[in-house]
Order: C-alpha cells, then sequence, then structure tokens
C-alpha cells in the first residue's frame, strides 16, 4: 500500500469540483459520491505534481460519467444561450455576460468603421446616463396622474417636484455610470450588480421606444366619456369637433328669449362658418344604448349646424349609414321643456330687428351651410 | 498517433492490472499509467473505470483515514476482477496478434 500524500484542497479545485457535481445533479447521491469522493483529493495532487489546466468541468463531468457507464446526462447541455432548465450559477452567469462582453469586443474591432463607431459611442456615455435618468423620471411622469404631453422636464404634478426629481436622477445615473453608486459600471463587478446594470439600461431602453411616438399629434389620452363617466383611452385627432372643456358636445338645445324650445335654430360662428356636430361625433352611449344624431336637411343637403339634432338608435356609424338594425329617428328629448324668459344687456328693445350682417359675407350656400339669422338665439351650451 | 480510441478498448484492462499489482486511490492508479507509458489517458476516464469497475464487482474499495489533508478512497482487486483481468488479457493477446498478423500481411 503506498503512502497517501496529505494534501490540502485548493480553491479552484474547490470550485472545479462544484461545477463538476452541479452537471452529475441527476445522479442519486451514492453513485455522484463514487464518483466524486476522492476527486478534491486527486485533483489537487494531479496539481501539486504539476498539472496546469484542470480544463472544463462540463466535459470533465461527461467524461467522468462515460467512462463509469453512466447514462448521459438528461438535462440538455446548452453551454452558453440563455433559456437553461435550472437556475444558472453564479459563474455560469458570469461567463455568458463576460464572454458576450468579449464577443461584442471583438466584433467592433474587426472593422476600422466599427472600432471609429464605437469610440464615439464611449465618447457619449454621458449623454446616455442623463438621457436614461430623463427616460427613468418620464416614465414616472407618465405612469401617475393626468396625462400630459411628454416634454423636455417633467412635471409630476407641483412644479418643483419634477425639476428636482430629474435632477437628482441625473447625478445617480452619472455615478452608476461613474462606478461610484451600485449597481456601478464596468466589468469587475459582481453577478447581481451587473444584471441590475442590464436590467436598468434595458429597461431606459424600452422607455425611449415607448415614448417615441407619443411626440406626435396623435397620442393617447384618458377622457371621462359624457354620462356614463366611463374612462378609457381614446386615440383622437387635434381635438376635432364641438368642444367644451375638452368633453365632446353631442346636440345643443336653444331656447327663444321667453324661455321656449326652439326647434332647427342654425347655428353660425362670427367668421361665417357653420357651429357644426358632425356625423362622427354626434353619437352617445354605446352598445345597445347608443343613439347617433341625425342631420337636418336643406333640399338633399345634410346640415349638421342645425339643432337640436333628432336621434336615432344605433349600434355603430352615424345617421345617414344604411344599418341593418335601423330604427325611428325620434325628436331629441330637451333637458328642459321650458327655461325662464330672459332680457338682452341691449339697452334697445330686444325685438328690433338685428344689425344688418357685414356686407363682404358673401350669402350662405347650403351646401357650406351658411346663412343669416333672422334672430340672434341665446344657446344654451352642455 | 491518436491513442484515444485504442485506449478506450483498453483501459479497463489496464486499469485492473495495475490495481492487481497494487491498490491505489485515484491519481495513484492514473500515475501508474501514465509512468507505464499510457501517457494520454485522461483522469476522468481513469476515475470514473475505477467506479464502473468497483460497479460491477471487479474491485473493492475501502477508505483509508489521514489526520491531515482528506481521506483516501483505496481501489483494491476481487476475485471476480482477477477472473475478469486473466481473461481480458488473453482476448488482448489474441486481437493484437491477430492485428499484427493482419498489418504484416498487408504491409507485405
Amino acid at each position: 500500500m503506498s503512502d497517501h500524500t496529505s494534501t490540502t484542497v485548493r480553491p479552484e479545485v474547490e470550485a472545479f469540483v462544484a461545477e463538476v457535481r452541479s452537471r452529475l445533479a441527476d445522479l442519486s447521491a451514492d453513485e455522484r459520491e463514487e464518483l466524486l469522493g476522492g476527486l478534491e483529493a486527486d485533483l489537487s495532487e494531479q496539481i501539486a505534481d504539476g498539472a496546469t489546466d484542470l480544463g472544463d468541468p462540463w466535459l470533465y463531468a461527461a467524461e467522468l460519467r462515460a467512462a463509469a457507464g453512466l447514462p448521459e446526462s438528461r438535462r440538455p447541455r446548452v453551454r452558453l444561450a440563455l433559456p437553461r432548465l435550472r437556475m444558472p450559477s453564479r459563474t455560469e452567469v458570469l461567463e455568458v455576460l463576460d464572454d458576450a462582453r468579449r464577443e461584442w469586443a471583438t466584433l467592433v474591432d474587426r472593422h476600422e468603421a466599427g472600432r471609429q463607431a464605437w469610440t464615439v459611442a464611449v465618447a457619449l456615455r454621458p449623454a446616455w446616463w442623463v438621457l436614461r435618468a430623463w427616460v427613468l423620471v418620464t416614465a414616472l411622469d407618465v405612469a401617475a396622474g393626468p396625462w400630459e404631453a411628454v416634454s423636455m422636464v417633467p412635471t409630476l404634478g407641483h412644479p418643483l417636484v419634477g425639476p428636482a426629481l430629474l435632477l437628482a436622477a441625473v447625478v445617480a445615473s452619472t455615478l452608476i455610470g461613474l462606478g461610484r453608486l451600485w449597481p456601478a459600471s464596468g466589468p469587475d463587478r459582481l453577478v447581481n450588480a451587473r444584471l441590475a446594470l442590464l436590467a436598468m439600461n434595458v429597461a431606459a431602453v424600452v422607455g425611449l421606444l415607448a415614448f417615441a411616438p407619443i411626440d406626435e399629434p396623435g397620442y393617447l389620452s384618458w377622457q371621462p366619456r359624457n354620462v356614463d363617466s366611463v374612462s378609457y383611452v381614446e386615440e383622437v385627432g387635434p381635438r376635432d369637433g364641438l368642444r367644451v372643456d375638452g368633453v365632446r358636445v353631442t346636440n345643443l338645445f336653444v331656447y327663444d328669449a321667453e324661455g321656449r324650445p326652439v326647434q332647427g335654430a342654425q347655428v353660425f360662428r362670427p367668421n361665417g362658418q357653420p357651429l357644426t356636430i358632425d356625423a362622427d361625433q354626434a353619437w352617445t352611449g354605446r352598445g345597445d344604448e347608443r343613439t347617433v344624431g341625425c342631420a337636418w336637411t336643406s333640399g338633399t343637403t345634410p346640415l349638421f349646424n342645425v339643432y337640436p339634432q333628432p336621434q336615432r338608435r344605433q349600434r355603430r356609424g352615424a345617421c345617414a349609414d344604411v344599418t341593418p338594425e335601423q330604427g325611428v329617428v325620434t325628436a331629441a328629448i330637451p333637458p328642459f321643456a321650458q327655461v325662464p324668459p330672459v332680457s338682452s344687456p341691449l339697452p334697445l328693445d330686444p325685438t328690433a330687428p338685428t344689425p344688418e350682417p357685414e356686407t363682404d359675407q358673401p350669402d350662405p350656400d347650403p351646401a357650406k351651410v351658411g346663412g343669416a339669422a333672422s334672430e340672434r338665439p341665446k344657446t344654451r351650451q352642455e | 498517433m491518436d491513442t484515444t480510441q485504442l485506449l478506450k478498448g483498453v483501459l479497463d484492462l489496464a486499469v485492473l492490472a495495475v490495481v492487481d499489482d497494487e491498490d491505489g486511490y485515484g491519481y495513484d492508479v492514473l500515475r501508474r499509467l501514465r509512468a507505464g507509458g499510457l501517457t494520454e489517458v485522461g483522469d476522468a476516464s481513469v476515475y470514473g473505470t475505477l467506479r464502473r469497475l468497483y460497479a460491477a464487482g471487479a474491485l473493492t474499495s475501502y477508505v483509508v483515514p489521514s489526520d491531515e489533508g482528506p481521506h483516501r478512497k483505496y481501489y483494491g482487486i476481487t476475485p471476480a476482477g482477477r477472473d475478469q483481468l486473466a481473461r481480458q488479457t488473453k482476448d488482448w493477446h489474441t486481437f493484437s496478434d491477430t492485428v499484427t498478423d493482419l498489418l504484416q500481411g498487408a504491409a507485405s
């Protein structure tokens, strides 16, 4: 019997054997023990005798397993690709990150253009730090509170909070970029720090892409819908149609000076343009409750500035559309049968004829829905 | 010459021979194989083979405690192992003679 050498187990051997052990995790404890029982000691002695490289633990485990006559690992041996069937160990994650970094470096280095582009990108790093801080604070702004246009400086309600928070975020982002604040940039960090940094940068890029469409006129808005008070997201154009305080007006009810409802009031703006509620704006409610406003006509031409617009039940489309479930056109229900009579502020007799319209206004064309009114109705708007 | 394929065929035989000569622990067996001329043999293969032969009953094992450093698992040969060694030695000689003849016949 030869003398056994007493050897201490070195840390790299321990790590190596731990990796091999992890690759044999699908075996029973007994089998594993038989294979690994003396391995640490043997490897340490091999190194003591001058072996330089322990090699790849995965290949070692495979060879060990094969020589021992045990079945191949039941888990797929995916070396570097991300999806695994178990939680990757720290070393594996670090290897992936390091390898990715190396791959990127070689790729960039391959062409002169790549190298120059990379030097520019590296010089622009501070700009990225500022940008990702802005993205973070703007994301908070969008997520919290009522919507407003994405602007240079997030407002977050109180006027001072936004800029202060932005400044703090920029400082923090810069410190992270410089390496002074966790998770800190640079290749020599621990696994958690590197993953956190990666996640932060990815989130910033995603946020940036998400905000890009918002600067255009067709932006998202939350608006409370009319009577139902159901709030949902609606894509609107540049606020078309008749609106009051941002709320769409769907019909107008006109009462005269004695307080009696007026039918067929034709409404115009001072510049001669008709005040219309167009077909695509003249609807209320949803589903079975939905009604649309129908236009008065001059001959065959529909006029959308004549009020009140009668209603028809229609699940979709406008009054002029022919739909299968056409209802009957009914008079719109006015909010009041009668309102109190009013007096004009004009010192003259209110029933006297109104002043002549300006002569340089062309006579209104029914097609354009213009016309002189003989009386100025007092309109009551919703 | 790449002896990996050749080694795979005779590793059992070589390991049995070494252990038959004298009991040894994993690295000890490996060292002796290499010292005997099989410089290419991989340590994982040897350790795995030891385990397989043990599981097959050709080898027995026992742990030798130590005051300093780790305990060592020593392997020794069993009667069944000796039988296998004798049998495979004979097979090997037959085989190698056959191949030698074949090569000589081809060379001439």
